[in-house]
């Protein structure tokens, strides 16, 4: 009532002084608390907390989304209950375990292969807390950036846990035990995956570990068993095998690599695998295990029926899978749905039944890649701000960086054969590529599928040095519905690996020249 | 120079500049609800329709099954929800409708008609009058003291 006694053109802070108790009146806390939350549910006076976006999530959908959306001039806020920003691929995913790829690859190539490259080595040693600091160092920096990110892009970062309240509110459970909440025009759940556990054995991370695990041993142990013959692993196992491990993989499947991964592509790296140490069970089913013991014992049999065997081990990696991670989000709040699989339901523009809340990353539909939902995070924004988005599944990379690398794009033989697309088929070995015989690592091929009429490109499968990075190029042939011609006719330095890409494409359309 | 040009006489490659960008107009964008392309299903469940159906938010959300709805319900409240008969609206073959469903000029005017009266008790939730706590009571009849006490 005393606002009136103010001009029309008082600022809004001599208001809200109006509003404030008199000084000499001393309120205790609880009055207080009481004639703010008064003053609030009315309305007086109180500053607008309700953001553009709220983005429940920090991992690689939810920051990229954030940083984009801060870009593009929302008001955005990103809760993230971990502590640290980058979710499962910063902390314990993709980054760690490619420091320890590389690392663990220079341990082994230091102590088996230098005598041939004309280099004496002297006593070689592994010291683990060392490598484990050196992943922890790459960690913590890339993190840190993110944190600077959001600075710079004026995104407010809630560190606590989210839950729905309602179809706008998400209440916030801080770090530091308090609780506040947060209101959103739109609102963005990116809240990842988890490993999904292997029912029978007991996640402990010492003795039967994850892939979060699997990056914090704290001593290399002698005898590994991987269950799921997928990429996380391949890769898990690859690094504790370079250490000196004794791993076995068990594999459901008939082939390792996981579905995706064409089938002559998967034979070969198999085989590379094998000679570097790593033993193969494929066919093979976990019928139980028993982890109450100093080891883990794994009773397998063939997937089809058959005569069971016990396998030892000190650590059991299980690596079956992930699945989308929902868990106290307050869906039932809101009426939101999962299907079968516990994916968030959304539409072709990421949102749910409730319009106004997108999904992205693994937590709804796709491959479970983080640059899936670096790609959806930019979208998911774009639809907001923009009205329009773009993300094409169908040219969405996937690697596995074992050594040699895997990576792939585009459909396989075996998708081509069951959607009856007429296909041909061009291939170029490392072991012809001038670049690979220089480095002394031939293994591994260039293959290519394209249509056998209009020669588009299909398919793109390789498994040898650098695929990982090679594969860009044929992510971006697929996406732009280039030929294998088209990439044949265009140039490639010499000597490079990149010119063994050149060659399968001329093999598909016509005839390699170094081959 | 003449080999690459004769070369590129006879062939066209797939990869093709597309020219100056577009930037798509908002009405030339289709936001009713389709299935995800990764969706194993490929189609959307009933829920979407169903919420869209019920639901407003910047409007109402639903399209044609809105108008079904409100063409036949007389009621007051649900009279403001329908676009007028014979509107480009009620032609539209969307199922769902897009987000908004209609302009707030194809719904026609938020007035009542003559002869009719709406009452803030018909309107959602939040339009209400905020019901006064007891706090507040004892505030206003204690002057204010209750609040400092």
């Amino acid at each position: 009532m005393f606002s009136r006694l103010l001009p029309r053109s008082a600022t809004r802070s001599a208001l809200q002084a109006q509003n404030q108790a008199p000084h000499f009146v001393r309120a205790s806390p609880v009055t207080a608390q009481l004639s703010e939350r008064i003053r609030q549910r009315r309305g007086y006076a109180t500053p607008a907390e309700e953001k553009d976006l709220v983005i429940i999530g920090g991992g690689v959908a939810g920051y990229v989304a954030a940083i984009k959306a801060g870009q593009e001039g929302l008001k955005v806020a990103c809760i993230e209950k971990r502590g640290v920003l980058g979710g499962t691929c910063l902390n314990v995913g993709c980054i760690p375990s490619k420091s320890l790829l590389n690392n663990s690859h220079l341990y082994h190539q230091i102590l088996h292969d230098t005598k041939n490259r004309g280099i004496d080595v002297g006593d070689v040693k592994l010291n683990l807390a060392n490598m484990m600091k050196a992943k922890e160092t790459s960690v913590n920096s890339l993190t840190k950036g993110i944190e600077f990110l959001f600075k710079k892009n004026n995104v407010e970062y809630i560190k606590g846990t989210g839950a729905f309240a309602d179809e706008h509110t998400v209440a916030v459970r801080l770090q530091d035990g308090s609780e506040t909440s947060v209101r959103g025009k739109n609102i963005l759940i990116a809240t990842g995956s988890e490993s999904t556990p292997f029912p029978g054995l007991t996640i402990d991370e010492k003795k039967v570990i994850t892939s979060t695990g699997a990056i914090a041993l704290e001593k290399v142990p002698k005898k590994m068993v991987v269950v799921g013959g997928g990429i996380i692993g391949l890769e898990m196992g690859s690094v504790w095998s370079r250490l000196g491990a004794e791993v076995t993989v068990v594999e459901f499947l008939g082939q390792i690599g996981g579905p995706g991964m064409d089938a002559e592509i998967s034979k070969n790296i198999q085989k590379t695998l094998s000679k570097q140490g790593m033993k193969f069970m494929l066919n093979t089913k976990v019928v139980k295990g028993d982890d109450s013991g100093e080891d883990v014992k794994l009773e397998v049999e063939a997937a089809k029926g058959g005569k069971a065997q016990t396998l030892e081990a000190d650590v059991v990696l299980v690596a079956i899978g992930r699945r989308p991670y929902t868990a106290n989000l307050g869906l039932e709040n809101i009426g939101l749905e999962t299907d079968t699989r516990g994916r968030l339901v959304i539409d072709s523009e990421y949102r749910t039944k409730l319009p106004h809340i997108r999904v992205i990353g693994d937590c709804t539909f796709g491959p479970m890649l983080a640059h899936k939902a670096e790609e959806e995070a930019v979208a998911v924004v774009e639809f907001i701000t923009k009205n329009y988005g773009h993300v094409n599944y169908g040219a969405i990379p996937s690697v596995m960086y074992t050594h040699p690398e895997v990576a792939w794009v585009g459909q396989n033989e075996a998708e081509l054969k069951e959607a009856g697309v007429k296909y041909k088929v061009g291939t170029f070995p490392f072991s012809a590529n001038s670049r690979a015989k220089t480095n002394q690592d031939t293994d591994g091929m260039v293959k290519f599928l394209a249509d056998a009429e209009t020669d588009r490109i299909l398919g793109v499968h390789i498994v040898g040095p650098n695929a990982g990075e090679m594969i860009a190029e044929g992510t971006l042939a697929l996406e732009y519905g280039a030929s294998t011609e088209d990439v044949g006719r265009t140039s490639h330095a010499h000597p490079t690996l990149a010119e063994a890409f050149k060659e399968a494409a001329m093999a598909t359309y016509g005839k390699a020249i170094h081959y | 120079m003449r080999s690459t040009r004769a070369l590129f006489a006879q062939r066209q490659p797939l990869i093709k500049f597309l020219g100056k960008r577009h930037t798509p107009k908002a009405e030339e964008i289709d936001h009713a609800p389709h299935a995800h392309p990764a969706s194993p299903s490929h189609e959307l469940p009933e829920s979407f329709a169903s919420y869209r159906g019920r639901a407003q938010q910047h409007g109402p959300l639903g399209g044609q099954q809105q108008q079904q709805q409100s063409s036949s319900s007389q009621s007051t409240s649900s009279s403001r929800q329908g676009a007028p008969s014979g509107s480009a609206a009620a032609q539209t073959s969307k199922p769902y409708g897009a987000i908004g469903g209609h302009s707030g000029k194809q719904l026609g005017s938020v007035q009542p008609k003559q002869g009719e009266f709406w009452d803030r008790n018909e309107l959602p939730r939040r339009f209400h009058r905020t019901q006064w706590t007891e706090a507040e009571m004892e505030a206003l009849e204690s002057g204010g003291a209750s609040i400092v006490a």
